[in-house]
């Protein structure tokens, strides 16, 4: 498989403070990774600065062999508080999305609509995100960043701020989207648990300063030797 | 969505209350459903008319109950201090010769000549001192190398009020209208762009992250993302802004001028005439309040979502 996102050496500096350690990581193509650590390991600067949100203070994030020097829609995000647009409905804020491709008004009311219908929101279509539960704006988050139609799908704990059954709810509706649309997916979460149901390979990250300190494969097999280590792992940083 | 306004707001009975329910009866009398007879209109009593328009004359009276209540307390303290000559005879008229003098004001045609003179400054200083205030306001928000640059000059002029420059202004622009909406709109603005500047300042970082990342490009970064989050801010900066216009305007008729409220106050100051005074100050009062109502309520349609989060 080839590296659609490709780390060379990226450092992350706020002011002094040494947040990512220069790093060196590929992505490939239709895979889902996560990036497990604990506060301040870096796992969000590094997804940032794929995202083109933070400029690396030294090395480069290639998308597709193309240095990135800022936000673009191959490259989505979903965000741990929504960042849904409030002033649009659910609709609204799907559209939002799809107003690049220059669709006459009602097809891109239909192309919404089946995205919502797609995360099982057809019928909050017209709800303002105040409306909706935390899950439901989630999900019309994802449905949003899915319609910009991009290569990569970048996760900063968008589960993290749901109840435990939302959550599963939210992992399970997640693994369906991936399977069916095979998007390139970097998920960012601080459970082990989270990471071994959710992807194929997990990346083990630790802080003071922020680092790489492990890259598990995720096998078919049983997990709870992985998870073991995992946690062995975290626990002697 | 459940319309709220904050306690003691001027807007008057909210819509909402009107819209759902049937309108106020004419009379004393209660509503009456369609088809019923003079005879059994007549007979019906207040306590067992059906139909849902009760509750809503309720919620009317009650959301209007406590300004009238505000109204009556200060009436009636009026009243009893013009009556008790405390400043001396004469010195505190009464509502009711405030009134005989609003009337006298009113018929001689110098209520109409200084109301329409007054309007007219304070709302076109007001509408370019808001629509600079707003514009720089949006920029300094949004990009911070050019807040850093205008900031400090804005914190340097705050302090420095519209009163301060009359002398100045008129040694420059005279005493002609001019002058007068120069110096409202100094006032305004410097308020108003505080207000939406902080605003703008205060948007989400990750809207705007959001936005970016779905390739939305940065003039619909600005119309759908940065102007409706701002909205409040900029619903707030303008009520502000508008009664600081009232402010400016006294400053500035007082500097000299041939017409307008502040400058009858004035003549009537030299000629003791505290009747025709008290009717000046209250239509100051009146149109501050006036304008503060039409604001916000043209905010609130505007900004729906904000009451449902």
């Amino acid at each position: 498989m080839t590296a659609l996102v490709r780390l060379e050496g990226v450092e992350v500096r706020y002011g002094r403070s040494l947040a990512l350690t220069a790093t060196e990581l590929d992505f490939a193509q239709g895979s889902f990774t996560s990036l497990l650590g604990p506060t301040g390991c870096g796992k969000s600067t590094l997804l940032n600065a794929v995202a083109g949100f933070v400029p690396p203070s030294s090395g480069r994030v290639l998308m597709d062999g193309v240095p990135v020097t800022g936000p673009g829609p191959d490259r989505g995000v979903v965000f741990q508080h929504y960042a849904l647009l409030p002033w649009f409905t659910g609709r609204g804020n799907v559209e939002f999305a799809l107003k690049r491709f220059g669709l006459s008004r009602t097809e891109r009311r239909a192309r919404a609509l089946e995205a919502l219908a797609e995360v099982g929101l057809a019928d909050a279509a017209e709800k303002h995100p105040a409306q909706l539960s935390g899950g439901m704006r989630q999900r019309v988050a994802l449905a949003r960043a899915l319609a910009a139609q991009p290569r990569v799908l970048l996760m900063d704990e968008p589960f993290g701020a749901l109840d435990a059954i939302t959550r599963a709810r939210m992992q399970r509706l997640l693994t369906r989207l991936w399977e069916h649309t095979r998007t390139t997916v970097v998920f960012v979460t601080h459970d082990v648990d989270e990471a071994l149901a959710l992807s194929q390979r997990v990346i083990v990250m630790a802080a003071g300063p922020g680092r790489v300190i492990a890259d598990h494969r995720v096998g078919d097999g049983p997990k709870a030797d992985l998870h073991h280590r995992i946690v062995t792992q975290l626990d002697t940083e | 969505m459940a319309r709220t306004s904050p306690p003691g707001s001027p807007a008057g009975p909210p819509h909402d209350a009107v819209d759902d329910h049937r309108p106020r009866p004419p009379g004393p009398g209660p509503a009456h459903p369609p088809g019923t007879s003079a005879a059994d209109r007549s007979e019906t009593k207040a306590a067992d008319a059906p139909g849902p328009w009760r509750p809503g004359v309720v919620k009317v009276l009650a959301r209007a109950g406590a300004p009238l209540a505000s109204a009556c307390v200060v009436l009636a303290l009026w009243w009893a201090a013009a009556r008790a000559g405390v400043l001396g005879e004469g010195l505190v008229p009464t509502p009711w010769q405030t009134l005989r003098a609003a009337h006298a004001m009113w018929a001689d045609g110098t209520m109409t000549a200084d109301l329409r003179a007054s309007l007219a400054r304070a709302g076109q200083g007001f509408a370019a001192g808001a629509a600079a205030g707003t514009a720089l306001g949006f920029l300094t928000g949004n990009q911070r190398r050019v807040a850093a640059l205008v900031g400090p000059m804005m914190s340097f002029l705050r302090p420095i009020p519209a009163i301060a420059l009359v002398p100045l202004v008129t040694a420059w622009f005279g005493i002609g209208e001019q002058a007068k909406h120069l110096l409202i709109a100094y006032a305004v603005f410097l308020a108003v762009w505080l207000y939406v500047h902080d605003g703008v300042a205060r948007v989400p970082a990750d809207y705007l992250r959001a936005a970016r990342a779905l390739g939305v490009p940065r003039r619909r970064r600005l119309t759908e993302v940065l102007l409706p989050a701002a909205a409040p801010s900029v619903v707030a900066a303008l009520r502000y802004g508008a009664g600081l216009a009232f402010l400016a305007l006294v400053a500035a008729e007082l500097g000299g001028a041939q017409s307008g409220i502040a400058y009858r106050l004035q003549v009537d100051g030299q000629f003791l005439r505290t009747d025709h005074m008290f009717v000046g100050l209250i239509e100051l009062g009146l149109l501050g309040l006036l304008a503060d109502a039409l604001i916000s309520a043209v905010g609130h349609r505007l900004v729906h979502w904000s009451s449902g989060s």
